[in-house]
């Protein structure tokens, strides 16, 4: 309204624009207060000039300022641009309309984009004056400016609106104000985009709501009149009048019939060709798995577009990949944008891609049989595979019942539901213990043939072979030594090497899974033959191998890796002897300061049992040397004992050893003489007793896991010695064979089952059910020579290995299952062979 | 004296030297040494890889019978991954066996590639 007004209000800017004043026209300047730029409100009193604004939308600006302003037309640009045409005369087309200086525009209204006055009908018009009010930019409107286009009504409408737009948008942002240049009539649209500063974004923007006038749409007047209206009188006038006018027309001479003749315009056919319109029908299926698949990439990509972009130029076969990716996408919202990225990094490596495409083809196959994922494919395809050849093997040492395969004829319908298979889709590496997954060959809803159990046959107890573990590696290698891994029950560790000193060549331990008895999944080359070894029971991840060298390797078998993670060969004290028996114990207190942990023990050809220690410090990194203890342990001195013989002092050389199950302070050691020491960790110099029947060397001793009074010894004089803790005479000796034997193992399950394996068969005594014969016997293959035994602690099966490198697995059957614990029936039985 | 673990901690270290290619190499001499154990394992009579596009990669069977193998379980596999991820779009299908009669067919699906063994089990 009032200058005033618009003075009170404070940010309120215009631009004026093109303030090179146009001498013709008056001007009238008016500066209004409040404006943060500097803006001068320039009010002509015909129109605004006003140029182009280096900002923003070209938009009408608003100047207001009272009724001294007119609605100027911003026709302004007469003086700023200048047509000429070829002859050099000024063609410059000149406004169709000079405002007249009454005009009351002076309301700040909103903006119109120029575009929407080419052509622009009032509705138009007045629809963007609506969309720019909520907007609450100030603009300049020029009402005469649709006056331009002719439109009277229009013009009224604008004025009226204008005037109705009363208190108006009061712009903050000085830059919202642009002026637009009616360059004239024609008026290109162009919509700049605002640069909107921060400031314009968080002030705050008044936004007044007005009503506009009524705008009348349709006016269908009414054609009834209420009775008690005061025109009723006047229409029953008319109405009689009327009536009466109709009866009079018939025969009146004042009306005439005449007929009229309309002309038709003749109708003319016109064709017209137009290209054949082409339907296509296009489906999708909308899956669940779609829709999610969608609403996540579009997060992601939304993320990592910009990271993708700089990285794609980089790979080619990346980007190929990718391409090829999205074509199997199906439609998606994002997929649109991935192609877009891609298309645009492809573009930039066509030229390179064009000339390599066949080489991209084959990187790309190789690609994929490099890829990590590839590889662990192949790993379970590899576990399946055996799955399906061994599976009765391997039903069999879970105690499983045995499926048989229905031949092709009878129903085949039934084994679908059988042999599902779950567990190798979720392993990792098998030698991660740690997360091994116990879910192991499950026969789910097993159809049984009932084969085994139909006649009730008391069997004897025996020996079936199950399979082997066994690759072309390990032909020929000896079987030195066994140890299942403390955590995993089906790992197995394998050392190979030989035990003579004419035989010794290269040697090998092998981790074996019970997945895969074809290949072992941990290979270790040794440049001497392996006599011992051990996994830890703290890190179940560590194996010890001891070998013909005296040398000590630690592994960590959860790695790919072939290299020791630690080695002894560098150290001071290593052994000089074949290390022949690697143990993990946990020791119950420390003994030189140390936390009690779990330490490793050896016992080797140089007569020294010695006590490694892995520092916490170091690792398990490159080479690092293991700490022994400051002393030794022992110096078995053969001199105490055998004083006749006094001949050069050598230690003679330990074979075995085994720590007291209950007390892990005892040990026992047994030596090539023929003497078994006990011991204790506490005194390094002195055997606490010394038990000697054997005539060769021990090659093995084992303390029953039930009974800690009693241990078993093997030796090289064909004989199996039972003893008693107290006693220093055996209590039992068992000698069934004339060869030497090797190995000798209790049963976990059972407190009088062992087994023992002399070179040519392996033996299962029970001493609940003999003690002069071995329960089961099997013998070996000719020419293969059995070298050490393993019981299974989960299952009812022994593992023999031999001196050809095969490790076979039998089941024990139809053993009677007797108490295993009753180790006073031990001693019974043993008692009563005493007295005998 | 050099212990074992020395002497090839320095060989291997020695070839991964030599570059990217050669750490390459070796993945593939592994991959292809897998490769030739599954086939020659009790019982498979066939095994394929093929690309994203049907393309065989290696294969031991005859080419049209490939093709054939690829196309079907291609398509078998698609149905079988959409069942899975409908029922739940964050589970996905990482297996596919299939028992027939004479024998089994294992998939090992991928968004690049198909790894397709066939064995007989019965043998």
């Amino acid at each position: 309204m009032s200058s005033s007004a618009h003075a009170g209000k404070s940010k309120r800017h215009s631009v004026v624009v093109s303030v090179t004043s146009k001498p013709e026209f008056n001007m009238k300047r008016t500066s209004i207060s409040g404006t943060s730029s500097q803006r001068q409100i320039s009010h002509a009193s015909g129109f605004h000039p006003s140029r182009i604004g280096s900002l923003s939308r070209r938009s009408i600006l608003i100047t207001s300022d009272g009724k001294t302003m007119d609605k100027g037309s911003l026709i302004g640009s007469k003086h700023t641009i200048q047509v000429f045409d070829e002859q050099g005369k000024d063609v410059t087309p000149r406004p169709l309309y000079r405002p007249e200086p009454s005009a009351s525009l002076h309301r700040q209204s909103k903006i119109l984009s120029t575009q929407d006055f080419s052509g622009a009908t009032g509705s138009d018009f007045l629809s963007s004056l609506s969309m720019h009010q909520t907007s609450g930019v100030n603009a300049s409107l020029v009402g005469p400016f649709s006056r331009t286009y002719g439109s009277s009504s229009i013009s009224k409408s604008t004025t009226s609106t204008t005037e109705s737009i009363a208190d108006e948008i009061v712009e903050p942002g000085s830059r919202r104000d642009t002026a637009i240049s009616l360059s004239d009539v024609l008026v290109r649209r162009e919509e700049i985009k605002e640069q909107l500063t921060k400031e314009d974004i968080d002030k705050r923007v008044d936004i007044y709501l007005t009503e506009t006038e009524t705008i009348w749409l349709l006016d269908m007047p009414t054609v009834m009149v209420s009775i008690e209206s005061e025109d009723a009188e006047k229409v029953k006038e008319r109405n009689k009048d009327y009536i009466e006018l109709c009866k009079n027309r018939v025969g009146n001479d004042c009306f005439v019939e005449r007929m009229m003749q309309t002309l038709n315009g003749a109708p003319k056919n016109k064709e017209v060709q137009c290209d054949k319109i082409l339907m296509e029908d296009k489906g999708i299926m909308a899956t669940s798995w779609d829709l999610y698949d969608s609403f996540n990439a579009l997060e992601t990509t939304l993320a990592p577009s910009v990271t993708e972009r700089s990285s794609r130029p980089t790979s080619l076969s990346s980007s190929k990949s990718n391409v090829t990716k999205d074509r199997e996408r199906t439609m998606s919202i994002t997929s649109t944008d991935r192609e877009s990225i891609t298309s645009s990094s492809i573009i930039d490596l066509e030229s390179v891609i064009l000339a390599r495409i066949h080489e991209e083809e084959e990187d790309h196959s190789e690609a994929i049989l490099k890829s990590e994922k590839f590889q662990q494919d192949l790993f379970f395809m590899e576990r399946v595979l055996m799955e399906n050849v061994f599976q009765p093997k391997l039903a069999a040492y879970r105690q499983l019942p045995v499926l048989i395969e229905p031949v092709l004829t009878s129903d085949a319908g039934k084994e679908e539901a059988v042999t599902e298979e779950a567990e190798e889709e979720e392993e990792e590496e098998e030698g991660e213990e740690e997360e091994e997954e116990q879910k192991e060959i499950v026969v789910g809803s097993s159809i049984l043939l009932d084969l085994s159990e139909a006649p009730e046959e008391i069997l004897p107890p025996s020996l079936e072979r199950l399979w082997s573990y066994t690759c072309e590696l390990t032909n020929g290698h000896n079987v030195s030594c066994m140890a299942w891994n403390k955590l995993n029950p089906d790992l197995l560790a394998v050392g190979y090497g030989q035990f003579g000193f004419q035989e010794q060549k290269k040697g090998l331990a092998c981790c074996w899974s019970l997945k895969n008895p074809m290949w072992p999944e941990r290979i270790y080359q040794c440049d001497h033959g392996v006599t011992a070894l051990d996994f830890s029971l703290a890190n179940p991840n560590l194996l010890a191998v001891g070998m013909y060298s005296g040398t000590i390797a630690i592994y960590n078998v959860q790695t790919h890796n072939t290299t020791a993670l630690l080695d002894s060969s560098e150290s001071f004290d290593k052994h000089i002897g074949p290390v022949w028996q690697l143990k993990w114990i946990e020791q119950d207190r420390g003994t030189t300061g140390d936390d009690k942990g779990e330490i490793l023990i050896s016992i080797s050809g140089d007569g020294r049992i010695t006590k490694w220690l892995i520092r916490k410090g170091l690792g398990c990194t490159d080479l690092m040397k293991l700490k022994r203890t400051a002393s030794e342990r022992k110096k078995l001195t053969g001199e105490k004992e055998k004083k006749s013989e006094a001949l050069i002092s050598r230690q003679p050389p330990g074979m075995c050893f085994d720590f007291d199950p209950r007390n892990t302070n005892i040990y026992l050691a047994g030596t090539e003489e023929g003497h078994i020491h006990k011991c204790s960790c506490s005194y390094n110099e002195q055997f606490l007793e010394t038990y000697q029947a054997h005539k060769g060397p021990v090659y093995k001793i084992a303390w029953n896991p039930f009974s800690t009074d009693m241990f078993l010894s093997c030796s090289a004089d064909w004989s199996i010695i039972l003893w008693r803790q107290d006693s220093l005479r055996p209590i039992l000796t068992f000698s069934s064979t004339t060869n030497v034997v090797h190995d000798i193992m209790w049963s976990p399950k059972s407190a009088f089952v062992f087994a023992a394996v002399n070179e040519g068969r392996v033996e299962i005594w029970d001493l609940s059910v003999s003690t002069l014969d071995p329960l089961i016997v099997t013998f070996a293959n000719p020419g293969v020579k059995f070298t050490t035994v393993l019981f299974a602690r989960n299952t009812d099966c022994i593992l023999i290995g031999d001196s050809d490198g095969i490790v076979s697995v039998y089941e024990l059957r139809n053993m009677t299952a007797s108490d295993s614990n009753k180790v006073d029936a031990l001693h019974d039985i043993i008692g009563s062979a005493l007295a005998s | 004296f050099r212990p074992c673990p020395i002497a090839t901690v320095a060989r291997r270290e020695s070839r991964s030297h030599a570059g990217d290619s050669s750490c390459a190499s070796l993945a593939m001499a592994e991959v292809e040494e897998t490769l030739k154990r599954i086939q020659a394992h009790k019982g498979v009579i066939g095994t394929i890889v093929v690309n994203a596009e049907g393309i065989p990669i290696r294969t031991t069977l005859d080419n049209s019978t490939t093709v054939q193998y690829a196309g079907l379980l291609h398509q078998l596999t698609m149905k079988a991954r959409s069942t899975v991820r409908d029922i739940d779009p964050q589970n996905d299908l990482t297996f596919l066996r299939i028992r027939s009669k004479k024998h089994e067919i294992m998939v090992a699906p991928d968004k690049e590639y198909l790894l397709i063994v066939i064995q007989n089990p019965c043998e």
